[in-house]
């Protein structure tokens, strides 16, 4: 059989930003599956609030809303930063990147700081009731997935220090900011069912 | 069908394949030989054909239980297995054949062979694969130790509370379970997730959707549903486990919990896990009926949507298991609905295979066999399948052995005839040799008859009112001579599987040298050395049509791509919908880390049955590794 070349590929970029990436398919996969946890999640507080003759039990108050609302503010601000790290990456202002992506460390460690009070504060254990039980459960999953990104994202500031990144070269960036929104913004359901569910319904 | 969307300029100077070149493009793809070579594997064939035999010889391990049960169940107050054993081994059973066997062989098949239908050289995260492959091993030799150590789970593989829950399975064999169930879907995720990037892409220049040969489509499928599916059961599987190590109540009445609960997080994902093992097979009957037709698929969008609806519907039937609940009513009837709304795209499926073989000169080759055999058994069992959908009818067999012969033969007719005769049909690809066609024969024969033998009579059982999971009943209830029988036919068959064990084992010596297309296939997983070289492809095709292979032999010409280096691991990206060239990836070479993550993470889920503080440890260790993965070693990336 005859072979002939049609398409020449030698010229092509070897570098692929965004939604050219695999990976960046790859992290979408990764956010699918965790946003399912999520609404297993959900639905598991829901379930048992359906069956549960009063919710929160009786003698239970809701867990106070200052800090979890705080906290909610700091992510919405940390997803900015992340964004403003991007655009830095775009102009080649490499210190602005990476004093977005160690802003972003940092307001997460608030955040976490902050999920500890809540944890001392709340006045039920996890193993008292079952309603304990899905507060906790969804706290402590939500404090784990902060921890996370902000690993993640710190070795992504060193590597900026590094001059690892620049305009072609910024996929790692760019699926640790999609990343970093997806843990940010799931906060707001989770706030919503936990802290105000309770107190609406 | 229309005409390609890739532009020809006429002629491409191109370098001729100089002996020289391919031996460096073979030597950049190659995988390191020696032991410690063998961990550093990331070569998607290397991880494929891993899959592939492990999860065989989980099905042997998984058989041979199922055998040891049997010759328990043969005669009345048969003292054989005692009844704590009988539990772990029905447990063990269930939980190996549909966590270690099923869902892993299909990934493995999808692993192996999705890069060469779509031509490419390797899939999209190379070393994630690899990873999967350490996690699931691990899981399932440590799921299958605590057996020998006395250790099982005894709760049947959905593992109902309060049975499972602390107060009536103190014993460590739950936490074991409810652990590895959480640690092996990680690997079936991975998987599921490559292969959507991969598919996605990678396809050849092109290969747009609509050209995509139909097991890749049933793989895309499988993939999204396990994206969605795996994720209940592991939010299920962790709930248990923080009830059962951390005192949560979730599943406990006394604490407000609700047992019912775990029903539906368990089935939301168990229904469509059957489809999620019953979908590539689907894929598998089309390309083996294609070619063993040697005709194009009758109707090929249809079988696409059909394959996608199946996919949708089935996440819309997991309260079919819980009829005998006490569910309200109303709630019920819409299951049964759903139930009997699967059967539409199913039944596209069927008439268009039949469509495809009507008329049609087939080559009745061990392959086809098994899809003829798919054909029958499926149908029978999807007869009891609507049986079981009418609720009274349910609520009378539920529990019994009724329900034990449904689900073999809907998941034995369905999905392992059909893997069977995948097997047959790409073994010369994977190895270069045939299987035997005589001892196929012989084989397939065995395992239908065997098949039938052993489950048609439980039916009869079932209404007798046998229930299923006892260890032994009374001999005056008059289930001897029927157990009896089918002790007898579960020997058949498994000497019927025993028989291609043997045969996919003295092949690989004795085999027929096989060529590139033994059985002159459409797809371009045969446009390429059998076993495939290093490489796959020595350049990527060009398609034009969804049966490239014989449209290049009609056309006598094949096109082909240019300008891919020989010195690195690069491969082409192309668009989603039309696969029109878009970029060029390097991948990366092969390394240790894959394993020492699975090392790390698998630290974290076993040290969990022992003390959550483990879970910190196993977190911040597999932190360590996944920044020595990912680390750029310099010099850093040039064009």
């Amino acid at each position: 059989m005859q072979q002939r070349f049609v398409i020449d590929v030698s010229g092509y970029s070897r570098f692929n930003p965004s939604r050219r990436a695999p990976i960046w398919w790859g992290v979408l996969g990764l956010i699918l599956i965790e946003a399912s946890v999520v609404t297993g999640f959900i639905t598991t507080y829901f379930y048992l609030r359906l069956m549960a003759p009063e919710w929160p039990p009786a003698g239970v108050e809701p867990p106070p809303l200052l800090l979890p609302s705080l906290t909610v503010v700091l992510l919405l601000i940390s997803c900015a930063t992340m964004r403003w790290g991007g655009i830095a990456i775009n102009r080649e202002k490499y210190t602005q990147f990476v004093v977005a992506m160690f802003s972003s460390v940092a307001l997460a460690l608030g955040v976490l700081v902050l999920r500890w009070v809540q944890f001392h504060d709340l006045d039920f254990r996890w193993d008292e009731h079952a309603y304990g039980s899905v507060v906790w459960t969804i706290m402590g999953f939500h404090f784990i997935h902060v921890v996370s990104a902000a690993l993640g994202t710190a070795v992504v500031g060193i590597l900026g220090m590094m001059r690892f990144f620049n305009p072609r070269q910024q996929i790692a960036v760019i699926v640790d900011t999609l990343y970093w929104n997806f843990v940010g913004l799931v906060w707001i359901p989770l706030y919503v069912v936990m802290y105000w569910v309770p107190r609406w319904l | 069908m229309k005409k390609t969307r890739i532009r020809s300029d006429g002629p491409i100077s191109a370098r001729p394949d100089t002996e020289e070149a391919t031996a460096t493009l073979d030597r950049t793809w190659l995988s390191p030989p020696g032991f410690i070579g063998w961990f550093t594997h990331v070569n998607h064939r290397q991880i494929g054909y891993r899959f592939i035999v492990t999860s065989l010889i989980f099905f042997a391990l998984a058989g041979v239980l199922a055998l040891i049960m049997r010759l328990q169940l043969m005669s009345p107050e048969n003292s054989l297995l005692g009844p704590e054993l009988f539990n772990q081994f029905f447990t063990m059973h269930g939980t190996t054949m549909m966590f270690l066997f099923a869902v892993p062989i299909m990934e493995g098949m999808g692993i192996y062979l999705v890069p060469l239908m779509i031509g490419t050289r390797d899939m999209a995260f190379p070393r994630l694969n690899a990873f999967g492959y350490y996690v699931y091993l691990t899981a399932g030799v440590v799921l299958f130790a605590s057996l020998f150590i006395g250790m099982a789970p005894a709760s049947g593989w959905f593992a109902y509370v309060p049975l499972s829950g602390k107060a009536f399975s103190p014993e460590v064999g739950m936490d074991v379970w409810t652990t590895l169930i959480t640690f092996i879907e990680i690997s079936a995720l991975t998987a599921a997730v490559e292969l959507v990037a991969t598919i996605f892409k990678q396809r050849a220049p092109g290969m747009s959707l609509d050209r995509m040969p139909l097991f890749v489509w049933a793989i895309l499928v499988m993939s999204f549903m396990i994206i969605f599916a795996m994720p209940p059961v592991m939010t299920a599987s962790v709930l248990l486990m923080l009830d059962r190590t951390l005192d949560m109540q979730f599943f406990v009445v006394a604490g407000g919990g609700e047992p019912l609960l775990w029903q539906h997080l368990f089935w939301f994902f168990g229904h469509p896990e059957v489809y999620i093992i019953l979908v590539p097979a689907l894929g598998m009957i089309s390309m083996i009926i294609t070619t063993f037709t040697r005709r194009p698929i009758f109707g090929y969008t249809a079988m696409v949507l059909s394959l996608v609806a199946i996919g949708f519907v089935s996440f819309g039937l997991w309260v079919h298991h819980m009829f005998t609940t006490g569910l309200p009513h109303l709630g019920l009837s819409f299951f049964t609905a759903a139930s009997a709304m699967i059967t539409i795209p199913s039944g596209v499926q069927i008439f268009c295979w039949i469509a495809t073989l009507w008329g049609a000169r087939i080559r009745f080759a061990t392959p086809m066999l098994f899809i003829l055999g798919f054909f029958a058994i499926f149908v029978i069992g999807g007869l009891t399948g609507v049986m079981v959908a009418s609720i009274p009818f349910d609520m009378q067999v539920h529990d019994t052995y009724f329900v034990v012969a449904h689900f073999h033969y809907v998941l034995i007719g369905g999905a392992v005839l059909p893997l069977f005769g995948a097997i047959y049909y790409w073994y010369p690809k994977v190895t270069g040799q045939m299987m035997s066609e005589r001892l196929g024969r012989w084989s397939f024969g065995l395992i239908f008859a065997g098949l039938n033998l052993t489950f048609f009579p439980m039916h009869q059982l079932g209404l007798e009112g046998m229930p299923r999971r006892v260890y032994t009943y009374l001999e005056v209830m008059g289930w001897g001579s029927l157990n009896l029988f089918i002790t007898g036919g579960a020997f058949i068959l498994a000497a019927g599987f025993a028989l291609s064990f043997w045969n996919m084992f003295i092949s690989r010596t004795r085999g027929i040298t096989a060529g590139p297309n033994p059985w002159q296939a459409d797809s371009l997983e045969w446009a390429t050395a059998s076993p495939p070289a290093n490489y796959n492809f020595r350049h990527i095709p060009v398609v034009r049509s969804r049966t490239p292979i014989w449209d290049d032999e009609e056309a006598d010409e094949r096109q082909l791509v240019t300008g891919l280096s020989n010195e690195r691991r690069e491969i082409l990206l192309t668009t989603v919908l039309d696969a029109e060239p878009q970029g060029v990836l390097i991948l990366p070479s092969p390394t240790i880390w894959p394993f020492l993550l699975a090392i790390a993470v698998a630290l974290g889920f076993i040290g969990i049955i022992f003390s959550p503080w483990w879970f910190v440890v196993g977190f911040f260790l597999s932190f360590f590794m996944i920044v020595g993965w990912l680390w750029p070693r310099r010099p850093w990336q040039e064009e």
